[in-house]
């Protein structure tokens, strides 16, 4: 070989191609399976939300649609009470669903990530904790109905047992039957992922705190609840993710009378309001991304995986 | 056969390869010996495929390997863990890269089964062909893949750290074997180590490597009895090292007193940097006042301890710059001495058994600042 | 901690009356289960016990004033579904957890994309679906643009099993079958993917899950034919009975069935496999 064709194959990485072909092959196949998902994630999940943008600004009568921009829907919606109560009752909800869940949740989940030392154990609890997904997710929603009427199974159980004189009403059709319902369907959410991680910290960390003398308060807040943190994040965003766009549960347990964003969506689209429903699905969506972004920030995620 | 030609890879900040050349011949059986961190498993990896190198080029047999993928070199590797498949038999494992080679796959049952009995013959595990991996030891999980490795005849055959896993016992053992697999197949092998005994017991020659550089390419005895820097020597951890001035009267001013250097050295400028070891069975220990000839060299130390193992003895001696020097007899050749702790004595060995470096003033201030 | 009894006292109590709430409407609806018919309603007082429920849904009853429910065209559906979107899925999730092994630049990007999936809520991915269905021509159908949005949903959660599982794979054994002569397409076959095999189970049962039970996304995009769900959902706003709820236990029953069977071979193999290595020892 001549000292030209020597020295371009010694040549550093670059526009010569030699050196880097290894690369350049790996690099091929890599979008070749990359390929796929992103064109299906673009086209069936980005475009669409992009058209639901985009929608929001066409122009709607009562009978038809046309794709005349116009911000009269935006201005519709923020100008009406009732939509505007609506948001503030999607938020509310979505909060205290949070909270509850969150506080109820927790515990269950750092005992069987925690205190539950037999791995067997361990999973069949969580297993305990799925199985009831297995029934059909509307099915259980109804279930409630009948135990939260003034008939239902709780106001007699309650009676019976003499704590209360007449059966309490506001437990059906009212808020507090929706917040039951969606924390009992959504509690899962947040107790799997942190369970996983608290089964993951090592428990010689919590040994070594202890004998340096940490009473129990300071090894929770040092040590298991910033370790739990990834999972309350995650569990936060799956369960934020299904409140928001829930529609079912309210309608269901509270015989349309809690209206949510969801609920208008749906009644909307049902009378081909597609234009407003876009609006209203915009809105939940800015609401999706805050949540995401920030919670995003306070872990990063992929780092956990 | 081998050709690597100025072969460097970093990853990001760190350069684990800097400019590597190496010519390796057919048949060859080379110890790569180098601490941790020398970049040693690396050239390992790029040799194999698994990395590219950011310059150069690696060439096999007068072909280069740069765009040649991992699967089609040719080149077999044993890694560190041996990394065996898990979920097949010893013979399944063994006959794996016969049976699913992506050039020429072997069908053939009949003479699958022959190759691969005799490579487990080969390496004396015959009996634990239908074994399933989880129920092999160490030593038996080595074997086989090896055994996996060699059945495909590659041209060169890696080995990272392949004796590092086991016990002594069977360390020796396997060494013995190693070399019997290489005499009688005649492929070329590329040892990894990071123990320089096992190296220099390994290799018809040896290359050392320091923080991807090679420091030394030679056979063991030249490497063990001539180390071409310090560096070397350091890791050959046979060597006591030193490093001063020279002065006047050919002798070397160290912090632990003034040694005097081989006189074949030739009188070199005066106060010029200067590394220097001597190994350590080459000294012997003489009581204090007892005098030194012209040809000979001495130092001045107190006895710490010795320390015992088998037919070996090293006795530790403190120096006057508060450094421990070895000094190491064979128990055969001498009864073994009584020291006092605490005495001084006089380490005193021939002038020209002792190793001379010279430092550039460059080097020398680097070398400073580094201590610093 | 396991050394604190009265918190451990504490929180055995508290998972005990979460296990109590969680299971409650699951117990109420297998006792109106057994409402009688068909003037039984699906609240509290029980008139008389009986299956009438259960012989309703399989026909077994003579007409009355209630309707049978549309379950057995929408089973299949939803089944058909299922099994098509955990495939599809499965598959997509692996070759782009696959491609991440190696860092590259617009991973992060990448990454987001497709967890993005499983972060937008579903009446807004129906929703979209069904104007973009409209908007280019397109008609909703279940097996069309339903199976779409059910993939986009269910993707993200097999990636991520897949990611976790690669994730803590030793590639050396790749590496060994690679510099043994087998291309990497063998060796993704016969080694990678018999070494990642029960994640892509876990993988497969979860999106199968998923896609079986969906709801929001399914009831904007979808056309005439109905899946299981919305069928359900449809009987909302008529009236409900018990058969209902039969349906409800029978399907959790099925399921139950299923895990039983899915433990029992995983013991028997588990056993089978250690009684073989100990004959080998004897051997």
């Amino acid at each position: 070989m001549s000292t030209a064709t020597q020295d371009r194959a010694m040549a550093p990485a670059g526009k010569t191609g030699a050196p880097r072909s290894l690369a350049r092959q790996q690099t091929a196949g890599r979008w070749m399976l990359l390929a796929p998902g992103v064109i299906w994630m673009m086209l069936c999940l980005v475009l669409p939300m992009l058209m639901m943008i985009y929608v929001s600004f066409w122009t709607q009568t009562t009978f038809s649609i046309n794709s005349t921009l116009t911000l009269d829907n935006w201005a519709a919606f923020f100008s009406t009470p009732t939509y505007l109560d609506s948001l503030l009752t999607t938020v509310e909800l979505w909060f205290v669903t949070l909270a509850l869940i969150f506080v109820i949740g927790y515990p269950v989940a750092v005992y069987i990530g925690l205190f539950v030392r037999d791995k067997t154990v361990q999973t069949s609890l969580l297993v305990l904790c799925v199985v009831p997904f297995w029934t059909s997710f509307l099915i259980r929603v109804l279930a409630w109905r009948p135990m939260l009427g003034t008939d239902g199974a709780v106001n007699i159980i309650l009676l019976k047992l003499g704590l209360i004189h007449q059966p309490i009403e506001a437990l059906l059709f009212t808020q507090y039957s929706v917040v039951i319902g969606m924390v009992q369907i959504y509690v899962v959410f947040m107790v799997g992922p942190v369970a996983f991680m608290v089964s993951r910290i090592d428990r010689s960390l919590i040994e070594a705190a202890r004998d340096l003398g940490a009473g129990t308060a300071r090894i929770f807040f040092t040590i298991i609840l910033p370790l739990s943190m990834p999972g309350i994040v995650v569990g936060s965003i799956f369960v934020s993710v299904m409140v928001l766009g829930e529609f079912a549960t309210p309608s269901a347990l509270s015989g349309d009378k809690v209206n949510l964003l969801g609920n208008i969506i749906v009644t909307q689209v049902g009378s081909l309001k597609w234009a407003f429903a876009s609006v209203c699905g915009v809105i939940l969506t800015v609401l999706m991304a805050i949540t995401v972004v920030g919670l995003l920030r306070i872990v990063n995620l992929r780092r956990e995986i | 056969m081998l050709e690597i030609r100025k072969v460097t890879k970093r990853y990001g900040s760190q350069t684990a390869l800097d400019h590597i050349s190496l010519s390796v011949a057919e048949g060859a059986y080379v110890s790569l010996l180098g601490p941790s961190g020398s970049g040693k498993s690396t050239l390992l990896r790029v040799l194999a495929g698994f990395e590219a190198p950011d310059e150069g080029q690696v060439k096999l047999d007068g072909r280069s390997l740069t765009t040649v993928p991992a699967h089609e070199r040719g080149i077999g590797f044993v890694s560190q863990g041996f990394a065996l498949f898990p979920h097949l038999s010893v013979f399944d494992n063994v006959g794996f890269g016969l049976r699913y080679n992506a050039r020429k796959p072997l069908r053939d049952g009949v003479e699958l089964r022959r190759k691969v009995l005799e490579t487990l013959e080969m390496v004396g595990l015959a009996p634990y062909a239908q074994r399933q991996i989880q129920q092999l030891s160490g030593g038996q999980r080595q074997r086989v893949a090896l055994a996996r490795t060699l059945v495909v005849r590659p041209r060169l055959c890696l080995l990272d750290e392949p004796l590092g896993a086991l016990d002594a016992n069977l360390r020796q053992r396997m060494t013995v074997e190693l070399r019997r697999i290489h005499a009688a197949l005649g492929i070329t092998f590329f040892h990894v180590t990071g123990n320089e005994m096992e190296a220099l017991a390994m290799g018809d020659r040896v290359v050392v490597l320091d923080a991807g550089h090679i420091l030394q390419v030679d056979a063991p005895d030249i490497v063990y009895n001539k180390p071409n820097s310090i560096a070397v020597a350091r890791f050959l951890n046979r060597y006591n090292l030193f490093s001063g001035r020279t002065d006047s009267r050919g002798g070397i001013a160290t912090a632990a007193g003034t040694i005097a250097a081989p006189q074949s050295t030739g009188p070199g400028q005066v106060s010029d940097f200067m590394d220097f070891c001597i190994r350590i069975d080459k000294i012997r220990v003489m009581p204090e006042a007892e005098a030194v000839s012209a040809s000979q060299a001495a130092l001045s130390a107190t006895y710490i301890t010795s320390e015992f193992s088998g037919a070996i003895i090293t006795h530790l001696f403190r120096l006057a710059d508060g450094r421990v020097a070895e000094v190491e007899n064979h128990l055969s050749h001498r009864r073994p001495a009584e020291y006092v702790m605490g005495q001084r004595y006089s380490l005193v060995w021939p002038r020209e058994d002792g190793i001379v470096f010279p430092v550039s003033p460059g080097a020398a201030e680097a070398a400073i600042r580094r201590a610093a | 901690m396991e050394r604190q009894p009265i918190l451990r006292v504490l929180l055995t109590g508290w998972t005990g009356l979460f296990l109590v709430f969680l299971y409650s409407p699951m117990v109420v609806l297998a006792i109106l289960s057994f409402q009688s018919g068909p003037e039984g309603g699906p609240q509290f007082p029980i008139e008389h016990w009986s299956i009438y429920w259960y012989r309703q849904l399989f026909n077994l009853v003579p007409a009355s004033s209630v309707a049978p429910l549309p379950l057995g065209s929408a089973l299949v559906r939803s089944l058909t579904l299922a099994l098509t979107t955990m495939v599809v899925s499965t598959v997509l999730g692996t070759i782009t957890a696959q491609a991440f092994r190696r860092h590259f630049r617009g991973s992060g990007v990448v990454f987001y994309l497709v967890v993005l999936g499983m972060m937008v809520p579903g009446v807004l991915v129906g929703l979209g679906m069904a104007l973009t269905a409209n908007y280019i021509g397109l008609d909703r159908t279940w097996w069309g643009t339903v199976f779409l949005v059910h993939v986009v949903y269910t993707y993200p959660f097999a990636f991520l099993v897949m990611l976790a599982i690669f994730n803590r794979f030793d590639r050396s054994v790749e590496e060994a079958a690679w510099s043994l002569g087998v291309s990497p397409i063998t060796t993704f076959r016969r080694i990678t993917f018999p070494l990642i095999f029960p994640g892509v189970l876990s993988s497969m049962l979860f999106a199968f899950t998923l896609s079986y039970d969906e709801f929001p996304r399914t009831l904007f995009a979808s056309g005439g034919d109905l899946t299981l769900p919305l069928t359900i959902y449809g009987t909302f706003s008529v009236e409900i009975h018990p058969n209902l709820f039969a349906f409800g236990v029978l399907t959790t029953l099925f399921s139950f069935a299923l895990l039983a069977v899915y433990a029992t071979l995983m013991t028997l193999s588990v056993r089978r496999a250690r009684r073989v290595a100990v004959q080998e020892e004897i051997a």
